[in-house]
């Protein structure tokens, strides 16, 4: 169980055309191995962050924050999802939001592969061969878009050029979903703020 | 009662010892510098004031907004004395020397008029931008007309040109380089005879991109009323050894304040260290960045700037790397109001004052000496003494990342990688510390690569044999079940 669950990611990794199918119909994919994926890559985002080696290293320590890593990754991924669902469901996707985030989350692979395999070449190179870091890092995202790709194609069972389109639309309504959020908080901020203050001057006045 | 008797003992003698400890110490300015990332920290005071020169003493009277000064080849300091219209000249012992008043031009006596800008070239002889009179005038050493030079004229000079010359320089070979005010065309270059060869080393345009937008919206009528984007005028230069032209401008928030231009006007300085020549460097706040008014460049690729907001001198070497930074603005001695003119003398700094009417004369600490004497050890290509110096710099600044690099080169040139590896890292130096790692790499390698190659196949041949062995149990087991 534990060795098909940690072997299936790395089939989908080299096979994605069959391996979203399978993990869409098969039902072979696992929704623990998608967190689990998600949450490796936090933590290959925070090593690589501060242990990258020193010629690719432009960070400043006091600047690390591994909140900070968690915020940019976790919360873009179920913004993603929840932005991709909202809209496959108006169009016409088979997707349920469980097969999204289990597709995306497969998706993420390559980065968690690269960050932590970048780590290591980072302290190994010099300022001459840091273009390899720099194509992997490259390569690492290309793969990721391009599983992603082929992930959201077949949960939905779309065109290539419908995929393209729902994919660029996602991240225009990821856009829309932190707009409204923002409106929001602070539409809350300012009746908990004019609550607080009317209550303030009667508490004042009696 | 012996306790409280040894405790005020202590406490008389720490009395004691701050009351004469503290006159030698006081500066009226804290040193600090500019770091890798870009954050400021303390370190000691570079240079401190010596002495104060306002022409009183020297028995000339007293200077009276005095607009420039130059130190000639022979150490003499010819002081631009602009309100009493005459130039001072004082010997290395601030001795005056001479006075130059007046002039026998033809048949007249002339004098100057606001001049601005003084250079004397190594032959003695002197260059006055004779401001209000529109020329340059020349003199011998000892007050003697020889020529003045009048507006430029050519066909690239715009119509309604006005020279008020500023500024001037003169290289070996005798070209005349006047910076004027208002004229924003570039540094005038005049050949040995005066005549005017061209505009060089023009500023480049900086614009509001919102400005740039209403221009395009605007019809030509609006546009002419417009503001007109033209490029910021020079305000200073001096010559280096080679000949190059190092000038300065007054832009707020620029990263090139600060230019050497080459024989064909282009700018070719080093920018190499943490932070680009510019003086202070405020990300948070451009308004309050330096307004470098004056350059003067000293031996060894050194050159200082005169920022006239916060009256702070910034000296970098060749590479760019900022040195040490003194100086600030107020009432009491060591300190400045209208701070002009910068120059420099061996490893003294000069700096002409037009409100107080005086030169302060700053002599390096020893900090500032051992900065000096490294770096200068550092161009001849001394660096094992180099070193040195740098590591005795450390154990007063333990902050200086320059004297890490510095450390990190010298080690490297002695192939100790690992401990060029660890300084060059303290000192962000990702070069050099490329090229130290890269030779410790390969150095592991050559040490471990037998012991790893056998252990590997070692490895090797064990998981193959474990593998091999694990199969014949497993036929067996399956053998028995059949």
């Amino acid at each position: 169980m534990l060795r098909e669950m940690t072997k299936y990611p790395f089939y989908v990794l080299l096979h994605p055309f069959q391996g979203f199918w399978d993990l869409k119909y098969e039902n072979k994919g696992r929704l623990r191995v998608s967190l689990a994926i998600l949450l490796l890559l936090a933590i290959a985002t925070i090593v690589l962050r501060q242990y990258a080696g020193f010629v690719v290293n432009f960070n400043f320590p006091y600047d690390l924050n591994s909140i900070n890593e968690l915020q940019y990754i976790v919360l873009p991924f179920f913004l993603w999802c929840v932005a991709n669902w909202s809209l496959t469901t108006l169009m016409d996707g088979e997707g349920k939001f469980k097969e999204i985030v289990m597709a995306t989350g497969y998706a993420l692979l390559p980065l968690v592969l690269m960050r932590f395999g970048n780590t290591l070449i980072s302290n190994v190179i010099t300022v001459r061969e840091a273009a390899f870091y720099y194509l992997f890092d490259i390569l690492s995202i290309l793969w990721f878009v391009w599983l992603l790709f082929i992930g959201t194609m077949t949960v939905h069972q779309y065109t290539v050029l419908k995929t393209i389109m729902t994919m660029l639309l996602t991240l225009f309504v990821m856009g829309i979903i932190m707009f409204l959020g923002l409106l929001f908080f602070s539409l809350l901020q300012e009746m908990l703020g004019f609550v607080l203050a009317i209550y303030t001057e009667i508490s004042l006045r009696i | 009662m012996k306790l409280i008797k040894s405790m005020c003992k202590a406490a008389l003698l720490l009395a004691a010892f701050s009351l004469f400890a503290s006159p030698l110490q006081a500066a009226p300015y804290d040193g600090y510098s500019y770091y890798y990332w870009g954050t400021t920290a303390s370190t000691p005071n570079a240079y401190l004031p010596e002495k104060v020169i306002d022409g009183a003493e020297q028995g000339v009277g007293k200077l009276n907004s005095p607009t420039d000064m130059f130190v000639g080849a022979d150490g003499q300091v010819y002081v631009l004395d602009a309100g009493n219209g005459r130039i001072v000249v004082f010997d290395k012992d601030w001795k005056a020397v001479r006075q130059i008043r007046e002039f026998k031009n033809g048949a007249k006596q002339e004098r100057f008029a606001n001049p601005q800008g003084i250079f004397v070239t190594d032959h003695g002889r002197i260059y006055v931008a004779d401001t209000d009179n529109s020329r340059v005038v020349e003199l011998e050493g000892d007050g003697t007309f020889v020529r003045e030079i009048g507006a430029p004229k050519a066909d690239v000079i715009r119509a309604g040109f006005e020279y008020f010359p500023r500024k001037v320089a003169v290289d070996r070979a005798g070209r005349i380089y006047v910076i004027g005010r208002g004229v924003f065309d570039g540094i005038m270059e005049m050949d040995s005879d005066g005549n005017f060869t061209g505009f060089m080393g023009t500023n480049k345009v900086s614009f509001n991109f919102v400005d740039y937008i209403w221009k395009q919206l605007s019809t030509k009528e609006q546009r002419s009323k417009l503001a007109q984007f033209i490029p910021l005028e020079f305000n200073n230069l001096d010559l280096d050894q080679e000949g190059f032209l190092y000038t300065t401008t007054a832009e707020i928030s620029s990263e090139e304040p600060i230019k050497r231009l080459n024989p064909t006007g282009v700018d070719v300085l080093r920018r190499e260290g943490y932070i680009p020549p510019m003086g202070d460097s405020y990300s948070s706040n451009p308004d309050a960045s330096s307004l470098l008014i004056d350059i003067k460049v000293g031996d060894n690729g050194i050159y200082s700037a005169l920022d006239s907001r916060k009256g702070r001198i910034f000296t970098y070497n060749e590479d760019g790397n900022l040195m040490y930074i003194f100086g600030r603005m107020g009432e009491q001695v060591g300190t400045f109001k209208t701070p002009v003119a910068l120059e420099s003398r061996g490893d003294e700094f000069f700096v002409l004052d037009q409100a107080t009417n005086r030169i302060t004369i700053f002599k390096p600490t020893r900090y500032g000496a051992l900065i000096n004497q490294a770096n200068e050890m550092l161009i001849s290509g001394q660096y094992t003494e180099a070193e040195s110096k740098w590591r005795e710099l450390l154990t007063l600044d333990a902050n200086n990342e320059i004297a890490y690099v510095g450390i990190g080169k010298a080690m490297l040139r002695q192939g100790e990688n690992k401990l060029a590896m660890e300084n060059l890292h303290l000192g962000y130096d990702r070069v050099y510390y490329s090229k130290a790692f890269g030779k410790y790499r390969k150095e592991m390698v050559r040490e471990y690569f037998g012991v790893g190659m056998t252990g590997l196949i070692v490895l090797i041949a064990v998981l193959w044999g474990l593998r091999y062995a694990k199969r014949r149990s497993t036929g067996k087991v399956k053998a028995n079940v059949t």
